[in-house]
């Protein structure tokens, strides 16, 4: 098996059981370069652990992941090839950031002033000589994304970092990875919020009690419901019946006169209500709530019924 | 694929042990007892001069033997402390495999180790000749031989702990077994050896870890003092063991229990989940 420096992360029917409790089930999906590829679930549905065992930190109890289409064990020089920002990442308080990432420097065998660079390069220029210990949990997280950028790695994992950063940090840490990707490197983002996932993310991977529930696009998952038009007439029967008549089928009939028209626009809606004389007293463009959808796919057995 | 190269990971562990106040903060133990028990030992020479005794070496080698545990509780805390603090992970993820890790810090304990049993040697010589031991001066030949043993002695005991920090993980769990071990268990385990019928069990307590690196570093000393008939004898007493071999096969016993628990080591620490 070689390297293939293409920057692709595999998983493959991954599988870990811890004790009695299966962590993770089955996962396979794929991170491509030159995007960003959210992994959003629940606290506790796999996430970390499917993280980790990319990672080679956890060995899988079945199915394989690779990088470069090399586990992460068999990697030549593996910080070279991809940094990794995880939750349960610590420093020894008593050691300065910059002593933190020569010793990181020297295991990696990149030279010292690549030490300088990333602590530039995260806003950590000033505080390098302090303690690790007087650091705030955003400085960590910078500090942690410091140390998986000092091997200008191709491929970058983020466990839940928005964990700790201030919004303004955020921001910046969203412009951060868009250029990252952009430049044809591959960004593997976890979070429980999709919210925080949803500027960032080209592609999804959701999962939930260790399955994958959906993988593909964020525009394909908006699109995978259809949205409808919601409107308020005093006769809903009749403006029913006169939608139909011009081919619109899918409609609902909701309480207080409203009817949840889909397939059609308010245009069109409009236009025969008008045409049937059913005065209309309001329309809504019904949203579809991205948040709404990841709370469906990732709920309860129970709650869906 | 070529093995991975030593020199980054031992480079990075070296950088981490000089990068927290570890290293000396045991350093000044080791520096003080040896100040303390060579004192006595250069107060004892000068108490006896008729005799021409050079009890300095012998207090050279208790302060050798006794210092040795600082080299392990260093070897220790830098393997099991990466646990503790979570930096295994980085240092995982920054590592070609986790064998060469566990190699790069067990060299670099041992070189630790090392430097504690030169400073013990250094501190305690300018102890005892302070208290004027400079009239009966151990022969230089027995000297060297007494402290390149307990530098070897004192560089196993870093490796081991090293090794025994990666096998325990947990810091406090692997801090207190190890004491526990050495000023209790290897007792207990020596008095039980004793009461066997057979020479031969009874024997088996000088190859007790702690006590083939005492064995080590008394064989010279105790025979410089002693004789060579005599001196097996005093060996006997100081280390508490039965029929003692000489003092290379004492060392060669250590570098053995060295190497199972780094072999422990490997194992384990190849195996376990970082979560």
């Amino acid at each position: 098996m070689q390297d293939d420096r293409s920057g692709r992360v595999t998983v493959r029917e991954l599988s870990k059981r811890f004790g009695g409790v299966q962590a993770v089930e089955g996962l396979t999906f794929s991170v491509e370069p030159g995007a960003v590829t959210g992994f959003l679930g629940p606290n506790g549905s796999g996430k970390t652990t499917t993280l980790r065992m990319i990672l080679g930190l956890v060995t899988p109890t079945a199915g394989e992941a690779r990088i470069n289409g090399v586990p992460f064990a068999e990697l030549g020089r593996p910080a070279r090839v991809v940094g990794a920002v995880l939750e349960a990442q610590g420093f020894h308080p008593a050691r300065t950031a910059r002593a933190h990432l020569l010793a990181c420097a020297a295991a990696i065998e990149v030279p010292d002033d690549a030490v300088e660079h990333v602590l530039g390069a995260v806003g950590l220029g000033d505080a390098g000589f302090q303690p690790v210990g007087d650091y705030s949990l955003g400085m960590r997280q910078r500090l942690a994304l410091a140390v998986a950028l000092l091997g200008d790695p191709q491929v970058l994992v983020l466990d839940e970092p928005g964990n700790g950063l201030d919004p303004e940090g955020i921001a910046w840490l969203r412009a951060f990875l868009r250029a990252f990707a952009a430049q044809g490197r591959s960004v593997l983002i976890s979070s429980h919020l999709l919210a925080e996932v949803e500027q960032t993310a080209d592609h999804l991977v959701v999962i939930s009690h260790g399955r994958c529930v959906y993988q593909g696009s964020l525009a394909q998952l908006q699109g995978s419901r259809t949205a409808r038009v919601l409107v308020r007439s005093n006769d809903p029967v009749k403006l029913a019946d006169a939608l139909a008549a011009t081919g619109v089928l899918e409609i609902d009939t909701l309480s207080e006169g409203w009817l949840g028209v889909a397939g059609s626009d308010p245009v069109h809606i409009g236009d025969v209500a008008l045409a049937a004389g059913v005065p209309v007293y309001g329309m809504v463009h019904e949203r579809v709530e991205l948040e709404q959808l990841y709370f469906q796919l990732t709920a309860e057995p129970w709650r869906v019924g | 694929m070529r093995p991975a190269p030593i020199w980054p990971p031992v480079r990075a562990e070296w950088r981490k042990v000089v990068s927290t106040r570890l290293w000396w903060g045991l350093l000044v133990p080791v520096v003080l007892l040896s100040s303390m028990i060579n004192l006595f030992g250069g107060v004892f020479t000068a108490a006896f001069p008729e005799e021409q005794l050079p009890l300095l070496l012998g207090s050279l080698a208790y302060a050798l033997g006794t210092t040795s545990v600082f080299a392990a509780v260093h070897g220790i805390v830098a393997a099991a402390g990466e646990y503790r603090h979570r930096t295994i992970t980085t240092t995982y993820l920054t590592s070609r495999g986790r064998g060469p890790v566990l190699a790069a810090k067990m060299l670099v304990s041992a070189g630790v180790g090392a430097c504690y049993a030169v400073a013990t040697v250094v501190s305690g010589l300018l102890a005892g000749v302070a208290a004027d031991a400079g009239t009966t001066f151990p022969a230089a030949g027995p000297l060297v031989a007494t402290v390149l043993i307990g530098v070897a002695v004192s560089a196993c005991w870093g490796a081991l702990g090293a090794a025994f920090g990666t096998v325990v993980s947990n810091l406090v769990s692997a801090l207190v077994a190890l004491l526990l071990y050495l000023m209790v268990g290897e007792l207990l385990l020596g008095a039980l050896l004793d009461e066997a019928e057979s020479g031969t069990v009874r024997a088996l307590s000088s190859y007790l870890p702690g006590n083939a690196g005492e064995v080590a570093v008394y064989g010279i000393p105790a025979r410089e003092l002693a004789g060579p008939i005599t001196g097996p004898q005093v060996v006997e007493l100081l280390a508490g063991v039965t029929a003692p071999p000489d003092w290379t096969m004492a060392l060669l016993v250590l570098a053995l229990w060295t190497g199972a628990v780094g072999v422990l080591g490997w194992f384990i620490g190849a195996r376990r989940d970082i979560t």
